[in-house]
C-alpha cells in the first residue's frame, strides 16, 4: 500500500478528541483508528500466511453497541473497528496517518479542503462497491448524529463527491487535525443509506469494508466476527473468526489464557506481569500507549481554586513510588498532561515533580497554610485507584491535609466528577487520534464539554493558545505552541499528572502479529495463530 | 388436587411479595448516583443530549409515574427494554436464566452426592474416626470463599489434569455437562457442610429412636435399617435446611458464575448494575425473587411428600 504522504501533511495529522475513560465502566471513551501496519509488520505479514483458526480474546467488559457515531466504549470500539474502515489510518507509531480506503489525498493551498482518491475495487461485506457517495453519507452521518462523536467533525463544512472515486472535504476554517479526525473510528465508512435499512437495524448487524464481518453476539457473554473472504488486502485476514469473550474476573481471564481457551488477555493487572513472563507458552507485551493518569482537583470548590494548594499537592505526589508500587515498574513518571506517544509532546516540559520541601513552601503561601480536610472520590473495586488514594493520603498528611477516601462505584464516580460534585479524584485519558488537539481541547477549553477535564479550569490565555494551535499547519510553529501550552498548563497545576502507562497484553505464544497502537486500537487482519 | 390448590395459593401469595420487591428495587437503584443516559453517552455528551436521551428513556418523569408505567408493563409480561444491551429484558433473562438454573440444579445434585453418603457414614460410625473427620473437614470448607475454591478447582482439574474446561459453558449439551462439573462442585462444596451437619444430627437422633431399635432386633440388616428406615425420616428436616440454603445460594451463584465465566443471570445482574441498566436490574431482581419462592415451594412440597404428617395449607 502506498505509504507516501504528501508533503505538508505528514505532520499535522492530528486530531483531537478525548477519551477519558468512563471510568471503569468501559464506557470510557477512547478511540481508535484503524491501522495496521503495512509498514512495521512486514514480518508479521509473512507469518500471517498460516491460515485459519479461531482467535479468542478475553476481556472484562462486553461491547455496548456497534453504532460508530455514538458509542465510545473501548470494548465496542475495538470490535467495530474490525468492520468499519476509514479513509486514512493512524500509523503504527501514532504520530500521523497513512492512506487506507483513500489511496491518496491532497490538501489545498489555502488549507481549507482536502481531496481524497478512493482505492478502486473495495467492496462492502454485502458485495456493494465503495463509492464516494458512501463516504459522504458516512461522514455526514457522523457529523449530524448528536450526543456522540460529532464534535470530531465540527470543523467540517462540506463533503463533496465530484466523481465516484473522489471525495473533497472542506472545512470552515484551516483545521490542522482534519486528517487525524478522519482516521477516527466515528468516520468509518459504511454503505450509503445503511444499505436500505434503518439505522437501528443496520447497527444490529453492521456492514463495512473491514477484514471481519458481523457474526453472532450473545450479549454479556461473547461476540464473534467472521473473516471477510473478499477483503481488499490480499491474503488477509489469516484467522477464520475472532471472539471477544466477556470474563469479568481477572483471575479467570488469566486461567483461561493458561488453559488455552483464549489466546489474548486484554488488560491483565500489572502485578501479574512478572508471573506470566515465567509461564511457558505465554508472552507479555507492554505496548507504548497514550494513557496518562491524573489527579483531578475541582477548582470550583475551595481551596482547590487556589493555585498554591494545587501546586502543593502536585509537588507532594511521589510519582516514582506510584510507578514502583502500582505499575510494578511498568511505566514512567509524567511531566506533562500530554503523553510521549502523542504528537507534539514536549519531553522538556518541566511539570511539577515530587519535592516535599517545595510542597510545604506552596502550602505556606496558600489560603490554607495549616492544611484542610478533603474527600477523595475513589472507584470501588479498582485496585489502582485504591493504591493511588492511599499513597496520596500519606503524602498529603505531611502537608496537614487530612484526606478521607470515599468509595463509590465507577458509574457514580464518573457521574460525580462530570457534574463537578467532588473535591479530588483520579482519572485517565487515552488518545483516539494522532493529534493532541483532542486531549488539549478537552483538558483546557471548558467549551469542549469536558469542563476542562472536570477541573472547572477556565484560563483565557491557555484557551487562546489551544485555538491558535488548531489552525496552525506549520509543524515547527505548532510544536512551539504546544510546548507553551504544556508548560503553562503545568504551572497552573490544573491536574496532578501521575504517570504514563503502557497497554499490557498477555498472549499465547501461538499468536503472531498482534500489535496495539498507542491509542489502543489493533489490526486483527495481521494476526495469525 | 390438594397439591394443586396449595401451589396455586402459594403463587397467588407471590404477587404482593413481588410488588414489594419491585418497589424496593425500583426506588433503591434510583437512589444511587450514576445516570444511565450519561453513562451510555460517555463524557463528551452535551447536557442537552443527555437530557434528550433521559426524556427518551422516560427518566425525566416523576419517579412514581415511572414506577406505575413499569407496573403497567409488568402486567403484560413486559419487563422493559435494556437500553444498554439494545434488547428486551425478557430476552436477556431467557438467555441467561437457563445457565443459572443449570448451575443450581447441578450444585444441588453434587451436594446430595457428597453430603448424603458422608452424613450417613458419620452417623452410622458415630464418634469414630470417620465421624470426626467428616465433622471437622467440612467446617474448614465452610470458611473458604467460593471464588477461591473455584479457582483452586480450575487450577487442579482444569489446568493440571485437563479433565474439565477452565471456564465457559460451551454450545452443546456434552459441553454444558462438562462445563458445569467444576462450578457445580464449587456450589456443592459451599452447601455440603451445612447439609452434612444437619443430616448427621437427624440421623443420629433417628438411629437412637425406638423403631430403629425394634427394626434391629427383628434382624433387619444394618444397611437396610440405616438407608431404608432412618435416612428417609432423617431427610425430612434436612430438606428444609437444603431448601433454605439453595434459595440463599440463588443470590450467591453470581460469584461462581463470575469465576467460571458462565453467562448466567448473576453475571448479567452485575453488568447491569454497573451500567445503571435500570430495567434489567429490576427484571433480574424479580426473577431472583421468583426463583427463591419457587425453591421454597418445592422444599415444602418435598417435605410434605416425605412426611405424611405435614399438612399443606
Amino acid at each position: 500500500m502506498n505509504d507516501e504522504i504528501p508533503e505538508g501533511l505528514r505532520v499535522p495529522m492530528i486530531s483531537r478528541r478525548r477519551m477519558l475513560r468512563l471510568s471503569g465502566l468501559g464506557i470510557g471513551a477512547f478511540s481508535a483508528a484503524p491501522l495496521l501496519a503495512a509498514c512495521g509488520s512486514s514480518s508479521d505479514t509473512t507469518s500471517a500466511k498460516k491460515k485459519g483458526g479461531n482467535l479468542v480474546i478475553v476481556r472484562a467488559q462486553d461491547s455496548v453497541n456497534m453504532d460508530k457515531t455514538t458509542v465510545f466504549s473501548n470494548a465496542s470500539l475495538w470490535v467495530y473497528q474490525q468492520m468499519y474502515e476509514t479513509l486514512v489510518a493512524m500509523t503504527d507509531d501514532g504520530q500521523g496517518v497513512k492512506p487506507w480506503l483513500a489511496e491518496s489525498y491532497q490538501m489545498s493551498a489555502d488549507n481549507l479542503s482536502c481531496t481524497f482518491k478512493l482505492r478502486s475495487g473495495v467492496k462492502f461485506h454485502n458485495g456493494q462497491p465503495v463509492t464516494s457517495a458512501d463516504v459522504k453519507f458516512s461522514i455526514d452521518e457522523s457529523s449530524k448524529t448528536k450526543g456522540g462523536w460529532e464534535f470530531i467533525n465540527s470543523a467540517i463544512k462540506e463533503v463533496k463527491t465530484p466523481d465516484p472515486l473522489t471525495v473533497v472535504i472542506t472545512t470552515k476554517y484551516p483545521w490542522a487535525p482534519l486528517l487525524a479526525d478522519l482516521s477516527c473510528p466515528n468516520n468509518g465508512i459504511i454503505p450509503k443509506d445503511y444499505a436500505g435499512k434503518s439505522s437501528k437495524d443496520f447497527y444490529q448487524a453492521p456492514v463495512g469494508t473491514g477484514p471481519f464481518m458481523w457474526g453472532t453476539w450473545q450479549k454479556g457473554s461473547a461476540l464473534t466476527l467472521k473473516k471477510n473472504p473478499s477483503y481488499w488486502q490480499p491474503g488477509k485476514p489469516a484467522v477464520d473468526t475472532v471472539t471477544w469473550k466477556v470474563v469479568p474476573d481477572t483471575n479467570a481471564r488469566a486461567l483461561q489464557l493458561q488453559g488455552g481457551q483464549a489466546q489474548i488477555n486484554e488488560a491483565p493487572p500489572f502485578s501479574s506481569i512478572s508471573q506470566v513472563k515465567n509461564t511457558p507458552n505465554l508472552k507479555v507485551d507492554l505496548f507504548p500507549s497514550t494513557r496518562t493518569d491524573y489527579i483531578l482537583m475541582n477548582q470550583t470548590k475551595k481551596p482547590y481554586d487556589d493555585v498554591h494548594v494545587r501546586r502543593a499537592i502536585s509537588y507532594a505526589i511521589d510519582r516514582q513510588a506510584l510507578v514502583k508500587n502500582i505499575l510494578f515498574g511498568s511505566g514512567s513518571v509524567a511531566n506533562s498532561f500530554m503523553m510521549p506517544s502523542a504528537p507534539y509532546y514536549d519531553k522538556n516540559s518541566p511539570g511539577l515533580q515530587y519535592d516535599m520541601a517545595k510542597a510545604k513552601q506552596e502550602m505556606a503561601q496558600s489560603s490554607v497554610p495549616q492544611g484542610f480536610t478533603t474527600t477523595y472520590l475513589a472507584q470501588s473495586g479498582d485496585a489502582m485507584d485504591a493504591s493511588i488514594a492511599q499513597i496520596l493520603q500519606a503524602s498529603l498528611k505531611q502537608l496537614g491535609i487530612t484526606m478521607k477516601i470515599q468509595n463509590v462505584d465507577p458509574s457514580a464516580q464518573h457521574d460525580l466528577t462530570t457534574k463537578l460534585q467532588y473535591e479530588i479524584s483520579h482519572s485517565y485519558w487515552t488518545m483516539d487520534l494522532a493529534d493532541p488537539d483532542e486531549l488539549v481541547q478537552y483538558a483546557l477549553d471548558p467549551k469542549s464539554g469536558g469542563h476542562s477535564f472536570n477541573t472547572g479550569m477556565n484560563d483565557p490565555d491557555l484557551i487562546a493558545l489551544v485555538h491558535k494551535a488548531q489552525r496552525e499547519f506549520d509543524k515547527t510553529k505548532r510544536q512551539e505552541l504546544y510546548n507553551q501550552i504544556q508548560e503553562k498548563a503545568a504551572a497552573t497545576a490544573f491536574l496532578g499528572f501521575l504517570f504514563y502507562t503502557p497497554f499490557p497484553y498477555t498472549q499465547s505464544d501461538k499468536v503472531k502479529g498482534f500489535k496495539v497502537l498507542p491509542t489502543g486500537y489493533y489490526h486483527l487482519e495481521d494476526v495469525s495463530l | 388436587m390438594r397439591y394443586l390448590v396449595y401451589i396455586l395459593k402459594r403463587l397467588v401469595a407471590l404477587i404482593p411479595v413481588l410488588i414489594g420487591i419491585s418497589l424496593i428495587v425500583f426506588f433503591l437503584i434510583r437512589l444511587i448516583p450514576g445516570d444511565p443516559a450519561a453513562t451510555l453517552l460517555g463524557s463528551h455528551a452535551t447536557p442537552e443530549t443527555v437530557h434528550e436521551l433521559r426524556t427518551q428513556l422516560g427518566l425525566t418523569q416523576p419517579v412514581w409515574r415511572q414506577y406505575l408505567t413499569f407496573l403497567g408493563h409488568l402486567l403484560h409480561g413486559n419487563l422493559g427494554y435494556s437500553y444498554v444491551y439494545s434488547s428486551s429484558v425478557v430476552d436477556l433473562i431467557t438467555t441467561s436464566l437457563p445457565v443459572t438454573i443449570w448451575l443450581l440444579v447441578s450444585g444441588t445434585v453434587f451436594t446430595l452426592l457428597i453430603a448424603v453418603p458422608l452424613a450417613v457414614l458419620a452417623a452410622a460410625r458415630r464418634n469414630g474416626v470417620a465421624d470426626n473427620v467428616i465433622r471437622a473437614v467440612p467446617v474448614i470448607g465452610l470458611g473458604l470463599p467460593s471464588f477461591w475454591l473455584g479457582i483452586i478447582l480450575i487450577l487442579i482439574f482444569g489446568l493440571k489434569l485437563h479433565w474439565f474446561p477452565v471456564a465457559g459453558y460451551g454450545n452443546s449439551l456434552p459441553e454444558h455437562l462438562r462445563g458445569i462439573v467444576l462450578p457445580g462442585i464449587t456450589v456443592a462444596l459451599a452447601l455440603s457442610p451445612i447439609l452434612i451437619r444437619s443430616l448427621r444430627a437427624s440421623m443420629i437422633e433417628v438411629l437412637s429412636s425406638d423403631y430403629i431399635v425394634t427394626a434391629h432386633s427383628k434382624g433387619i440388616s444394618t444397611s437396610r435399617v440405616v438407608l431404608g428406615h432412618a435416612l428417609r425420616n432423617a431427610a425430612v428436616s434436612s430438606v428444609t435446611v437444603l431448601g433454605v440454603n439453595i434459595a440463599y445460594l440463588t443470590g450467591t451463584t453470581l460469584v461462581v458464575e463470575r469465576v467460571f465465566s458462565l453467562p448466567g443471570i448473576g453475571q448479567q445482574m452485575i453488568n447491569s448494575i454497573l451500567g445503571r441498566d435500570f430495567p434489567t436490574v429490576q427484571g433480574i431482581t424479580l426473577t431472583f425473587a421468583i426463583m427463591v419462592v419457587i425453591v421454597n415451594l418445592l422444599t415444602d412440597l418435598t417435605h410434605a411428600a416425605l412426611d405424611p404428617r405435614v399438612k399443606l395449607s
